[in-house]
């Protein structure tokens, strides 16, 4: 299946959950199972997608400080900020700073 | 236009009336706008630098509309995840949409289907705040129609020109940024504030483990095996209703 596929897969099945409970929901309501998957949907797949892409960083790389340091930076200015945006804000430049020190 | 054939919204309000709600949706929408563009513009970066189509990776915007999908789409199209992997980890990630739908099925009720078309299309974080707050400010449901509308209008056309302009300017960024930590960085942004509770610390630390533990499974199925390990532990331990407080 090619990349066009799947976009066209994924924006299907997000559109048929946009409408689904127009039609849906008036009768029967949401299933409470579907309720309670949403809840933890996305903080579930987010971590695993951050922890692949960390992952992939690690193995095509032979520097790990640079990554790993950025990450690390990335979550205290997230935390201490309280912003998301802090992530890139602070990660990146410190991705810069530790690959420039310490060249894989 | 959907307009002319929705019976709450036919021909209801003078046209400079309709005017100034749809002006008003757009203008509610503005504080959302400064936020989500240089999302946009992270994820068209994303597209250019990924091992994908440039072009396919923006299509997720008109098509998927939904900026946490999209990442999650293009990342592991990248990765080359399988395309099973790819669908059901976006879709787990949008299945909120279907909370939001039920959200605003009571205000939608009644209109043509054409309008319930159109609106479910642009349903999403930020046009269903500023929707249910047009939707309880507005005197006639004619009026939250039009501010849906005009704020759903002003996402739509911001998100894909950053998606566009991110797209066009990533292709010509040099390697030595390591732009390929943008959305790791992103997504561990838009995860920490989501561990306030012990469940979402629990289910997002065995969701990690488990991604680095199936590593080396075929297609990246450990992606998908991570998530639902993850909602396995989410479901298993989130309180139960007599444990919430009231």
């Amino acid at each position: 299946m090619t990349p066009w596929l799947v976009v066209l897969a994924v924006g299907a099945g997000s559109y048929l959950f946009r409408i689904s409970m127009l039609v849906v929901a008036a009768r029967r309501g949401v299933p409470l199972l579907a309720e309670r998957i949403a809840r933890h949907a996305v903080p579930v797949s987010f971590a695993v997608i951050a922890t692949g892409g960390l992952a992939d960083q690690l193995t095509a790389s032979t520097d790990a400080v640079a990554p790993i340091g950025a990450a690390a930076f990335a979550v205290v200015a997230v935390r201490r900020t309280g912003s998301p945006h802090a992530a890139l804000v602070v990660g990146m430049p410190a991705l810069w700073l530790l690959s420039a020190v310490a060249p894989g | 236009m959907t307009l002319a054939t929705t019976p709450a919204i036919a021909l209801e309000a003078p046209p400079d009336a309709r005017r100034a709600h749809l002006m008003a949706g757009a203008r509610a929408m503005a504080p959302w706008l400064l936020g989500v563009a240089p999302f946009g513009l992270v994820i068209g970066i994303s597209a250019a630098q990924a091992d994908i189509p440039t072009f396919a990776g923006w299509l997720t915007g008109p098509l998927v509309f939904a900026g946490s999908a999209q990442v999650a789409t293009i990342q592991l199209l990248d990765d080359g995840a399988s395309p099973l992997v790819v669908i059901a980890a976006a879709l787990a990630i949008n299945l909120r949409l279907v909370l939001y739908s039920a959200t605003m099925a009571p205000h939608w009720h009644g209109t043509s289907r054409r309008w319930q078309a159109l609106a479910g299309y642009l349903l999403v974080d930020p046009t269903l705040a500023v929707g249910v707050d047009g939707y309880e400010r507005a005197q006639h449901p004619t009026h939250g129609h039009l501010r849906y509308l005009g704020a759903g209008v002003a996402l739509w056309v911001t998100w894909l020109g950053a998606i566009a302009v991110g797209a066009t300017a990533g292709a010509s960024l040099p390697s030595g940024l390591h732009l390929e930590m943008v959305i790791p960085l992103f997504l561990i942004g838009e995860l920490v504030p989501r561990l306030g509770d012990r469940t979402a610390r629990r289910a997002a630390l065995a969701a990690a483990v488990l991604a680095i533990a199936t590593q080396g499974v075929p297609l990246h199925l450990g992606a998908l095996l991570a998530i639902l390990g993850g909602l396995a532990v989410a479901l298993a331990t989130e309180p139960r209703a007599q444990e919430v407080p009231a």
